[in-house]
């Protein structure tokens, strides 16, 4: 293979999965190229997506704090009631001497899908006024970084898990905030789905290359 | 220039395309340092896979969740959990427990180690098993042996009544540890030393 320069490696994508090398092409607005060997979707064609992401993140982010301000599960045993927030299940950890475990919950369910979200507010806001290019950048490695460290999809499922175990001890009311962290959950499944995170470095190179 | 496309790696933060030139890459965009080392290629990852192993005993051995029902304690660990909801007729969720907290750290152990230890020898060359499709499984599935440690959180928050009490127990923090470091072993290891 010949190249000129090393920007014009740019114009190819390693697939994330088989590692095989592609070189890129130009394709229609909308639609998706994948890599021939493994079916993986390696890159599509989505200028527009930064209008759809920032507001799907800002709804995102406001069911975020629904989610963690409302009660998740309220149960009824033996004529007492009681309820848990997200923010409770974790501070309860602490007070029962798990720290270890009550810091990974934090960071794993609280603190790093918080953070990608106001990362996407950010990002998607600073590419959409056409400004702060360095800082765009430390977003996206930060980022690639915490991405793989969120867990809201698989607490949610332990939630049923829960309700499932407790079901045959206690009558169970199904707080707001079960609902609006599926919602979170859907939206963050989305944008996750949609965008990749090569994509968002290709448009940004695009978006601050025209403002040169 | 000329170049192979052997010589072309991925850089893991900003999946661009990058020419591997030395033991110390440093990527053209995103200036992350891309692990390809000759020297030290599986040393980290063997390290956090023998952490991770060493957590997983007592995961085993001790109880992950301790119930106090007036005065009666009783502990369960993470393998006698999954069999108490066999025989209590929930099945779905028996499963669910025994295949994340149970499958899938264990197939995650044999898998790595399975990679780590095809680096230096010539194991699975005659490619019944696509590597790169086991590495990118292993990834995947990792994070979810942690539904286990979350039913744990919600079950000792949740429950906490004079009569009726659930704590979490001892296993509950080496589970998680071990998980934890699983999940770091897999990210540290270098894709590009599985050979095909």
């Amino acid at each position: 293979m010949k190249i000129k320069n090393e920007d014009e490696l740019d114009d190819y994508i390693i697939c994330n999965r088989c590692l095989t090398l592609h070189k890129k092409i130009k394709i229609e607005y909308n639609s998706t190229a994948y890599c021939m060997e493994c079916n993986n979707i390696l890159y599509s064609n989505d200028y527009k997506f930064i209008n759809e992401g920032l507001s799907l993140s800002i709804t995102g982010l406001i069911f975020f704090i629904v989610a963690n301000f409302f009660p998740l599960i309220k149960i009824e045993i033996l004529g007492h009631s009681q309820f848990i927030t997200i923010t409770k299940t974790i501070l309860s950890l602490f007070n029962s001497g798990f720290y270890i475990v009550g810091m990974l919950l934090a960071f794993l369910i609280f603190i790093f899908p918080l953070m990608i979200f106001i990362i996407n507010i950010l990002l998607f806001t600073l590419l959409k006024l056409n400004r702060g290019e360095i800082i765009t950048k430390d977003l996206l490695i930060l980022l690639a970084h915490i991405k793989p460290w969120s867990m809201s999809e698989i607490f949610l499922i332990s939630i049923l898990v829960s309700l499932v175990k407790l079901i045959s001890y206690a009558s169970i009311d199904i707080g707001i905030s079960f609902w609006a962290l599926i919602v979170f959950v859907l939206i963050d499944l989305y944008i996750t789905k949609r965008v990749k995170i090569s994509q968002l470095w290709d448009i940004r190179e695009v978006i601050y290359a025209n403002r040169r | 220039m000329q170049i192979e496309d052997s010589d072309l790696i991925r850089c893991p933060i900003c999946e661009s395309v990058n020419i591997d030139q030395s033991n110390i890459n440093i990527c053209r965009r995103c200036n992350s340092k891309i692990y390809h080392h000759q020297f030290f290629a599986t040393e980290r990852p063997i390290a956090y896979l023998v952490t991770a192993l060493i957590a997983y005993i007592p995961a085993n051995l001790y109880p992950m969740l301790i119930t106090n029902q007036f005065g009666r304690v009783e502990g369960s660990t993470i393998i006698g959990g999954a069999i108490m909801l066999w025989e209590h007729h929930s099945y779905t969720i028996a499963i669910v427990i025994f295949v994340a907290s149970i499958v899938i750290p264990l197939f995650k152990f044999l898998t790595l180690i399975y990679l780590i230890i095809s680096v230096k020898y010539p194991l699975g060359k005659d490619k019944k098993i696509d590597k790169h499709k086991l590495y990118y499984f292993t990834e995947i599935i990792g994070p979810w042996s942690m539904i286990d440690v979350f039913v744990v959180a919600i079950l000792s928050a949740l429950i906490h009544l004079s009569n009726i009490e659930i704590v979490a127990g001892t296993a509950a923090t080496a589970f998680a540890i071990s998980v934890f470091f699983t999940l770091l072993c897999a990210h540290s290891f270098d894709e590009k030393l599985i050979k095909d």
